[in-house]
């Protein structure tokens, strides 16, 4: 039997603890927790700001394309990314061989406040994470919780 | 890999469209974010070329409450399909859960089916994954042509394993078969999550409209 990994909403609550002490400390605007296949596992933050889903994707596919470039510098891979624009501003950083920090942070803050605190950051939610793969929560469903129509339907 | 948020409800899926390159890929994602209830959907994003030609993937997010007390999000990316770029499908293949492999039906792409199923293959090895333990469907595309192979001459060249994979005729352009193999993955990839693994009987397998063949004149042989 199959189970999926299952964050419990202890886990949500220890991560989301984590991660608002984060934004406190940098006033950045949110920062989201996605493994690097771009999956979102924990986000805090101003969620209307940007699509979390669609960030979270781009932001795995940056971080893993950037490994080429390290490469070549004799790096295994780049261990923080940061993006300037001209009112908005991203840093990315690892967190563990699966998991990566995204940051999106304003005028409020600044790059450095933010590349300071996402170290500690980043070892607190690896620990956290670890000790979640150590105790592999899983779930699996009752097939009758499953619906039986399609699930995707094509509207003419 | 999946991962369930109990606290927001929330599940994630991620399914991949394979393929060699123009079979098609890019066009069922279109067709998927063209006709879905814009509820449902996020926004399609592609990283092309000025050609439209896939560079990186393509992204759809579709929303689905199809688990009881749950929200179940599926993450739809395509992979570029040109040879020089398998890192980047390396990449995208990162944490599948299910996958679509859309094969070109035009006799001249046989090969490259062929050598993209393989690839395929290849790139799912270096997670520890094979095909046969994946939720995957095949789709035989653009079966509008007139120079395409007969089903089961594609069936014998992509579909020769213990336990075939469900495969459907598709043709992309015009969206159909592109829903039911989108849902027959969907499915596959629900029931494997289940308690008990296996598609239990009478499970709603989504049904595959016929495609009509091509006029039997406009049919071509290989050369």
């Amino acid at each position: 039997m199959n189970a999926i990994p299952v964050l419990t909403i202890e886990d949500v609550a220890t991560l989301d603890g984590v991660l608002g002490d984060f934004l406190k400390k940098t006033e950045a605007d949110l920062t989201v927790v996605i493994d690097r296949g771009g999956n979102v596992i924990s986000q805090c933050g101003d969620m209307d700001v940007i699509d979390v889903t669609v960030i979270a994707a781009l932001a795995a596919g940056s971080f893993a394309a950037t490994r080429e470039l390290a490469r070549r510098i004799g790096e295994v891979e780049f261990n923080a990314l940061y993006h300037q624009g001209n009112g908005s501003h991203m840093f990315m950083n690892s967190v563990d061989d699966e998991t990566i920090m995204i940051t999106v942070f304003g005028s409020r803050s600044t790059v450095g406040l933010v590349r300071f605190y996402s170290t500690t950051t980043a070892q607190n939610v690896a620990e956290v994470l670890k000790l979640l793969r150590r105790t592999a929560h899983g779930l699996s469903f009752d097939p009758k919780d499953i619906s039986a129509e399609p699930v995707f339907v094509d509207h003419p | 890999m999946s991962i369930i948020n109990y606290a927001s409800r929330e599940i994630q899926f991620k399914i991949v469209y394979y393929g060699p390159a123009l079979c098609g890929k890019t066009t069922n994602l279109n067709y998927i974010h063209q006709r879905i209830n814009p509820l449902n959907r996020g926004d399609l994003v592609s990283l092309a070329t000025a050609t439209e030609r896939t560079l990186f993937f393509d992204f759809l997010p579709l929303n689905a409450l199809v688990i009881k007390g749950f929200v179940t999000k599926f993450q739809l990316y395509t992979v570029p399909g040109q040879v020089i770029y398998n890192a980047t499908r390396q990449l995208v293949l990162r944490s599948v859960d299910g996958i679509v492999f859309v094969a070109d039906s035009q006799w001249e792409k046989m090969e490259e089916n062929v050598e993209s199923l393989k690839n395929l293959s290849d790139n799912l090895a270096l997670q520890n994954m094979v095909i046969e333990e994946i939720p995957c469907v095949l789709e035989y595309n653009k079966r509008d042509l007139p120079n395409v192979a007969p089903v089961n001459y594609m069936e014998y060249v992509l579909n020769n394993r213990k336990k075939r994979l469900q495969s459907f005729e598709v043709i992309s352009s015009s969206g159909q078969n592109v829903f039911a193999a989108l849902n027959a993955v969907s499915q596959i990839l629900l029931h494997k999550f289940s308690k008990h693994s296996e598609t239990p009987q009478g499970a709603p397998l989504p049904i595959a409209i016929p495609v009509e063949p091509a006029p039997p004149e406009a049919r071509q042989l290989p050369a």
